[in-house]
């Protein structure tokens, strides 16, 4: 079966491959995620518990601080942050965490990424050229 | 498409040296994740400086490869150079001074005092405060600033008519040294029209109802939305507003909050929506904020360890206002009760008195920092009070311990008695 491909805009530059965690409720940067271990820690948020490394996160924008950024900054410099973003629609906060992490970034995507994906499905996506792929099991 | 000046073009191509490029490097970058057109100038920067916790991803004791890394994105080692605007700091992560008594080591005060001084050679102006609308970084209306403050943000933008976004941790250096940012956003007027209409329909007299309204409208506000308040809000103060925005920067993320008849771009309803029909109608109760009081006063009671008030900093006249009730009276044994303000209203606070009185109660009058940029509370501390919607709601998001909430006079009242009551 081929894989599904959705058209977006390419924020940052690059391919990554992981596994999806996709929430509309954004993640609190301040006592949000531990960047010592890559975990989220907010309270009650669906992913409690799970960690950032190596995932794509699929988040409706920022919130709280206005140093939302500087925790996946930390955990990427420690080499346990996420490998890429899926953004509907950019915003300040989520436009300076991407530029800070570098890794490829995808926003303005022709679907609703939150029906179109779900936490848990092996994706792909290109940030060069803009594109997410839904990679078959 | 970004279209740059030739001042900016010059930038980038390293004509004004490798902090400037890289500055403006990560501003481009920047702009384009954004979809910016081009980039507006800047005239203030108010940046998180110290030796905050988050630095520590960087395993290195050389400040200046910390900073290139993490403040620059640069791999290789960049000195700071002078600021190229009016700069301050944020809160940092322990009171300069008196960081012993709130739990940092020798070790930790001198790394912090090191970065600071650092910054300021560069002419970053060390004032420490989370409420820098009162020690004069003052944006007027159409002036392009940063700041790493969230609340500041919507006191700028939705008060002074001043334009900004949430983005000014690591893009505040960027900014502060290249004095450019991506005109987008709040930055553009047509932008800062509202989106969703929340109507009040209690009585909002006290900071207290203002901080749990902030908190409430922020609790049901969508994504990306531009909230318009309207409402018997003839209350109004600037006090009790930086409650409001700073509750409602806590449990959501807007850049601009109009409220009707009050703030400058929102003289009427239609004015304040630009003649566009809300997405969105809410009411606001008195159960809502009832709700929301819950949500962060832990429903039950006790002996009380630890109380902290002064989020957002304190200003001179709630100084006196705690003076005032802390007069003559005593913390109970076993209490810790801190008093978080900014270092210039502390030394008003000094010359009138105020400061003299509160630590005769035994409380301590702390500056530059707060239990959440500090990441430090004392040492046992078990139950904790504040009076502020933003404290315990990320201090709650990060420990089991009870968490409550009250107003300024019943936390103080608490570490008089040594003990929570429930109302």
């Amino acid at each position: 079966m081929a894989n599904i491909v959705y058209k977006g805009r390419g924020a940052i530059p690059g391919v990554a491959e992981g596994i999806a965690l996709v929430s509309r409720e954004t993640i609190q940067g301040w006592s949000g995620i531990d960047e010592n271990t890559g975990m989220i820690v907010e309270k009650g948020h669906p992913f409690e518990g799970m960690s950032i490394s190596g995932n794509i996160l699929i988040l409706s924008g920022g919130k709280g601080s206005n140093g939302w950024s500087c925790h996946f900054h930390a955990a990427s410099v420690k080499g346990i942050g996420p490998s890429g973003f899926i953004f509907p629609k950019m915003d300040s906060r989520t436009g300076v965490a991407a530029v800070v992490t570098g890794v490829p970034t995808i926003t303005d995507l022709e679907v609703d990424p939150f029906t179109a994906i779900k936490t848990g499905d092996r994706i792909r996506i290109d940030g060069t050229n803009g594109t997410v792929e839904i990679l078959s099991e | 498409m970004l279209r740059l000046t030739d001042y900016e073009q010059e930038m980038l191509d390293g004509k004004y040296g490798k902090l400037k490029k890289k500055a403006i490097e990560n501003i481009v970058k920047y702009a384009n994740v954004l979809g910016a057109e081009e980039l507006c100038e800047v005239t203030k920067a108010h940046v998180f400086a110290g030796a905050h916790s988050y630095l520590h991803a960087v395993e290195s004791d050389d400040i200046e490869e910390v900073i290139s890394e993490m403040q620059f994105c640069s791999k290789e080692k960049i000195s700071m150079e002078k600021v190229g605007c009016f700069c301050q700091t944020d809160c940092g992560p322990m009171d300069p001074i008196k960081y012993k008594s709130m739990g940092c080591t020798e070790a930790e005060g001198i790394k912090n005092k090191e970065y600071l001084d650092y910054y300021s050679k560069f002419g970053i102006i060390k004032v420490g405060t989370c409420v820098p609308y009162l020690t004069g970084f003052i944006p007027l209306m159409g002036e392009h600033y940063v700041t790493s403050e969230s609340h500041a943000v919507l006191i700028m933008n939705s008060l002074f008519g001043a334009c900004g976004n949430a983005d000014g941790l690591e893009a505040g250096y960027w900014s502060a040294i290249c004095s450019r940012i991506p005109k987008w956003g709040n930055h553009i007027m047509e932008n800062r029209k509202g989106t969703h209409l929340f109507n009040v329909d209690c009585k909002i007299k006290t900071k207290t109802d203002w901080d749990l309204l902030g908190y409430t409208i922020g609790r049901f506000l969508p994504t990306h939305s531009i909230p318009v308040v309207q409402g018997d809000l003839n209350s109004i103060d600037i006090i009790f507003l930086k409650y409001f925005y700073a509750s409602m920067a806590t449990t959501s993320g807007p850049e601009m909050c109009h409220i009707v008849g009050h703030t400058p771009e929102a003289k009427t309803l239609e004015e304040a929506f630009g003649g566009n029909e809300p997405l969105e109608i809410k009411t606001i109760t008195k159960a809502d904020l009832d709700c929301s009081r819950k949500l962060i006063n832990d429903q039950s009671e006790g002996k009380i360890d630890y109380v902290s008030i002064g989020c957002p900093h304190l200003s001179i006249e709630e100084m006196q206002q705690v003076a005032n009730f802390m007069k003559g009276k005593k913390v109970a044994d076993g209490v810790v009760f801190h008093v978080w303000t900014a270092a210039s209203i502390k030394a008003l606070a000094d010359m009138n008195g105020y400061t003299q009185i509160i630590e005769e109660s035994g409380a301590l009058v702390l500056t530059s920092s707060c239990p959440l940029t500090s990441e430090k509370k004392p040492e046992k501390a078990y139950r904790l009070a504040f009076d502020s919607c933003k404290q315990a709601h990320y201090i709650k998001s990060s420990t089991d311990a009870p968490v409550h909430y009250g107003e300024m006079e019943v936390c103080m009242q608490a570490a008089i008695d040594g003990e929570w009551r429930l109302i």
